[in-house]
């Protein structure tokens, strides 16, 4: 359970491991950008799905710098990308399988896209609105129910999808007809609005220092060693130096953390095992630090 | 990792008799870990002779001064055979390059078949006299200088023989502050005594253990793309003195050598050793790097009617390069 735990921590992290800096920023028109569980009250060990949905205006294959968030409490099943393009724009939607094996809150936090606005020529950091699961007890008695009643619920599932059907129909023979008459100057809507982030720096460290603890790798240091060169907003592309003279690094646990985190990332491989146990050390006092 | 007498308190000890000039004390203790050569380019008056006499007083070795001239001939340098008439015999006068310190001094003022002299010596390690080769001491630095300043009946080195030098530092004026500390320290005295910190074989040991300081693959694809950058920068934009954006290829003729590479990987793990470490990290990388790229690339002209500063270009391929 704890390394399929720290194996999604990892995916997430992996996400974050693509330098932003080091590829060119997409330029988007960026309409809407939203992060969506398919269930209201996911149950514990049964697989739910977090859905993130961004809506473009520009065609495009493939998006990059989209940052899922760190995600310590699920565990990862799968991870399913789709982009639908056509010439009014293009809808990009990840599909995160996921499983809860306790019950309670779990936080996600938003996750984030770094592109140029198309609309200032502007680089731009995007949100997603973060969620607040209830993980519940059991898969419950409604699945015998749901089983007898199955002929009788597909029958009225079917007229419903006909229903609907005819509706979007009818409102796309409306909307036709009245593109024809004249041409709507439609204004570009906002793009989502940068929310909070809702994991707090103490939190992304302990989702650090649990890959760190469990993958004792050299790519895990280096991921953990970027994130935590984000939470102090440095830049991909910098050096160990250039981070230390921010002013965030400026606590002397902080600067120990980086500096353990540097010698796990370059040192040899004999000093890697000594190295890693170091930066974990270095992480729990920097996450004691901030209680 | 490193014992007790390290490179460090070398370079302690230096910064002790010299103010400022912290980038020559580093780069003369980055030639001596990597046993190569300091090119310095700099006005006179600037610690350079103090700096080589100190580190040789430092390591207990010996230290040479050789002032290039027009006048001077290979012999001059390397040394020459002279006939001792109470023997009745040939016998060779060995030159002021057989030492461990070398300050070659203004080495652009003497003509080509000297520095050639001087070159051949730093890259073979032995002089021919006659008929007899002789192996210069272990260790063996030269730090030659050069004035950019008064450039009148001067040989301008090529850039193949410039190649042949580790690394070429700038050498500039010291800040007010460092300047009052020098009027503090000079006042009694001329110079102030080094005390020697380690040994001539305390530098080949650290020589060995510079060679095994560890440079990760991401390193290692760090140094080659900084130094292929140099060869084709059509993406790197640099401001000219008038304020107009200028294509770094441009104003390059030709990009470093792969010679270039190695003294990268080279300067950065000295740089690590000399930091008390055994892992070489990007900062090192990019602290050598414009001292290892300066002087081997061939800018053109444009440069000088763009009224623009080379170093400025360096430093501009070198931050369009992301550090690991």
């Amino acid at each position: 359970m704890v390394s399929r735990t720290a194996a999604l921590i990892v995916a997430a992290l992996a996400a974050t491991a693509l330098p932003a800096s080091s590829q060119a920023l997409a330029r988007l028109t960026v309409q809407s950008f939203a992060l969506a569980t398919d269930t209201a009250r996911p149950r514990v060990d049964v697989p739910f799905h977090l859905i993130v949905t961004l809506r473009v205006r520009d065609r495009i294959d493939r998006v990059a710098n989209l940052e899922l968030p760190m995600l310590a409490d699920l565990e990862l099943l799968g991870d399913e990308r789709q982009t639908v393009s056509s010439p009014r724009g293009s809808l990009y939607r990840e599909t995160i399988t996921v499983v809860s094996h306790s019950t309670g809150a779990i936080a996600v936090a938003p996750a984030t896209l770094q592109a140029i606005d198309a609309r200032d020529s502007k680089p731009k950091q995007w949100y997603t609105n973060g969620l607040t699961l209830q993980i519940v007890g059991g898969a419950g008695p409604g699945v015998r129910p749901q089983v007898l009643l199955g002929p009788a619920l597909f029958t009225l599932r079917v007229l419903l999808w006909i229903a609907g059907l005819g509706c979007i129909a009818i409102v796309l023979l409306l909307l036709f007809r009245r593109r024809r008459a004249s041409i709507a100057v439609v204004s570009a809507p906002a793009p989502a609005a940068p929310l909070p982030v809702l994991r707090s720096p103490r939190e992304q460290l302990a989702d650090a220092l649990l890959v760190l603890r469990t993958e004792r790798t050299r790519s895990a240091a280096v991921r953990v060693r970027r994130a935590v060169w984000r939470i102090l907003g440095a830049n991909d592309g910098e050096t160990l130096g250039d981070v230390l003279r921010r002013r965030e690094s400026a606590d002397a646990t902080m600067r120990q953390l980086l500096v353990a985190l540097e010698r796990s990332a370059f040192t040899y491989d004999h000093d890697l095992r000594a190295a890693i146990e170091d930066a974990c050390s270095a992480l729990e006092r920097q996450i004691d630090s901030l209680a | 990792m490193i014992g007790a007498r390290g490179p460090g308190d070398l370079r302690d000890a230096l910064a002790q008799t010299i103010v400022g000039q912290s980038g020559v004390i580093e780069a003369l203790l980055l030639a001596l870990l990597c046993n190569g050569h300091v090119l310095l380019e700099g006005p006179p008056g600037l610690a350079k002779t103090l700096a080589c006499r100190s580190l040789a007083a430092a390591l207990e070795g010996e230290f040479k001064r050789i002032q290039f001239t027009p006048d001077l001939l290979p012999s001059d340098i390397v040394g020459t055979r002279i006939f001792d008439q109470r023997e009745s015999a040939f016998a060779t006068v060995l030159g002021p390059i057989f030492a461990n310190v070398v300050l070659a001094d203004e080495i652009n003022r003497a003509p080509a078949k000297v520095q050639s002299a001087l070159l051949e010596a730093m890259q073979e390690r032995q002089v021919t006299i006659g008929p007899q080769s002789f192996a210069l001491p272990d260790p063996f630095v030269v730090m030659a200088t050069m004035n950019p300043l008064d450039s009148e009946g001067t040989y301008a080195l090529p850039i193949a023989q410039m190649d042949r030098f580790l690394m070429k530092v700038n050498v500039g004026y010291p800040t007010s502050a460092e300047e009052l500390k020098i009027l503090d320290r000079f006042a009694v005295a001329d110079t102030q005594p080094v005390r020697a910190v380690a040994t001539l074989d305390d530098v080949r040991a650290w020589r060995d253990e510079a060679h095994n300081v560890h440079i990760d693959e991401k390193l290692k694809r760090y140094i080659v793309d900084l130094v292929t950058i140099t060869r084709n920068a059509a993406n790197v934009i640099v401001a000219s003195h008038g304020g107009a954006s200028l294509r770094a290829a441009e104003l390059i003729d030709y990009g470093a050598s792969p010679r270039a590479t190695l003294a990268l990987a080279f300067l950065a793990r000295a740089r690590a050793l000399l930091d008390g470490r055994d892992f070489a990290l990007p900062d090192d990388v990019r602290a050598v790097a414009p001292h290892a790229l300066r002087h081997r690339i061939g800018f053109n002209y444009r440069l000088a009617t763009d009224g623009v500063a080379a170093d400025r270009v360096i430093d501009a391929m070198i931050a369009a390069i992301p550090a690991p």
